[in-house]
């Protein structure tokens, strides 16, 4: 098995172009990128997004998403409340891809990651296959978690008719879509290679 | 598959139809890879290169539409609202316009960049590659350009978007008249030609070809 990595053959796959060059080399011969057998300091780097992320799940969750003026009475919603009004109302299908988008997958992805950094250093019965598999659907989906701001930033510019009905985005929008981007690099900061490193170590 | 099991080292470099899988460093053979195919890493399942039919024409077409489907959704209306006897048309850049006006700049922009910035970038980037590799016309910005438009892609946010729209359409569709303008449908072909277009830009065959080209200039 070990012998049919590139690692193995000291070999080194260009992250841009994929080129398949010699360890030693600094810059891909083919298009100019810098060579690194590995993502550089993978795990690190997406320990602290993903912490600075839960961080900002917090402000994300309490604070409003979306302040509806309706003849003078305002009335504020957050992420949570928001899905609660819409289940109220009836519109289940639309509260639960809501739900779906803004919790279920944020905090997922965030499980996910967590738990793959975890097994990187310890290990796991899971199959490294199975766990590269993970890796790619949350790294596809984490993107959906927008959403919900969309549809306020929508909301907002339709639904203005100055003090009978105007709908305005609250501050929970900044923060949730810092919660995405943040997310959304840890994923692309983690290096699904190192699972199989370890697969590696432990068969030599 | 079982053939890589004796892979020989010196027969490796230089020979670029060998690959290592960017998701678990095992190596692949795509000699046997013709036109149309798609391999995938036989450890691990991630998909690993499509050698598309007359790609580089198909970009070219799909992504100069795109543009024009993008200039035609930020030009006319996109959805109208009416309740109460009062009505108030969007257009596209009103979503970004109205958080700005609401002391949201940072918002404003991250979502203009999403929606209409980096897509739009993205397609000029990929028109632009995709004529140069099939006119043989390279030079050093090629590289910037090919390195560039890969790690834009996936910060687009068109297809999210759209159902975003659609959820919008649905919600305020119980209590108050919504209707379509053309850039609705715009927006709508917009996302179709966009997601053919940088499905249809394969990173292993673009910069096989542009290897090629170097090569002979
Ligand atoms: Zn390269
Ligand atoms: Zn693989």
């Amino acid at each position: 098995m070990s012998a049919s990595t590139a690692r193995a053959l000291d070999l080194v796959s260009c992250h841009s172009c994929m080129k398949l060059t010699e360890q030693d080399l600094q810059v891909c011969p083919r298009c100019g990128s810098d060579l690194h057998p590995r993502k550089a300091d993978s795990l690190n780097r997406t320990m602290a997004l993903l912490i600075t992320s839960c961080l900002l799940y917090i402000p994300a969750n309490l604070l409003p998403i979306m302040v509806t003026e309706q003849f003078g009475r305002t009335s504020e919603n957050t992420i949570i409340s928001g899905v609660l009004v819409l289940i109220k109302n009836g519109s289940i299908p639309i509260a639960a891809i809501i739900f779906f988008a803004s919790v279920v997958i944020p905090l997922g992805k965030l499980a996910i990651l967590f738990y793959l950094c975890w097994t990187v250093k310890f290990g796991s019965k899971i199959s490294s296959r199975q766990r590269t598999l993970t890796y790619r659907v949350t790294e596809t989906v984490g993107k959906w978690s927008m959403i919900d701001v969309f549809v306020v930033a929508i909301l907002a510019a339709l639904v203005h008719l100055g003090g009978i009905l105007s709908v305005h985005p609250g501050e929970a929008g900044l923060a949730f879509a810092g919660v995405v981007v943040l997310t959304m690099l840890a994923a692309k900061s983690f290096d699904p290679r190192l699972i199989w490193d370890r697969d590696v170590l432990t068969n030599e | 598959m079982g053939s890589q099991m004796h892979i020989n080292r010196d027969d490796l470099v230089g020979r670029d139809h060998f690959i290592a899988c960017p998701s678990c460093d095992h190596l692949a053979d795509l000699s046997s890879m013709a036109e149309g195919d798609r391999a995938s890493c036989s450890h691990c399942g991630h998909l690993l290169c499509v050698l598309h039919r007359a790609g580089l024409n198909r970009v070219m077409a799909w992504s100069s539409s795109a543009l024009i489907f993008l200039l035609l959704a930020c030009s006319f209306p996109f959805l109208s609202f009416e309740s109460s006897g009062l009505k108030n048309v969007m257009t596209l850049p009103m979503t970004v316009v109205r958080l700005y006006q609401q002391d949201m700049p940072d918002l404003a922009i991250l979502i203009a960049g999403f929606i209409i910035l980096i897509p739009a970038m993205v397609l000029l980037l990929l028109f632009n590659l995709a004529t140069t590799l099939a006119y043989g016309r390279y030079n050093p910005w090629t590289n910037v350009m090919c390195r560039f438009v890969f790690q834009l892609q996936g910060w687009s946010m068109v297809e999210v978007f759209f159902i975003g729209v659609l959820i919008s359409l649905v919600k305020l569709g119980k209590t108050a008249t919504i209707v379509t303008g053309l850039s609705f449908w715009a927006y709508a072909a917009f996302s179709i030609c966009f997601i053919l277009a940088i499905t249809g830009f394969d990173r292993l065959q673009a910069w096989r070809r542009i290897g090629e080209l170097q090569e002979a200039g």
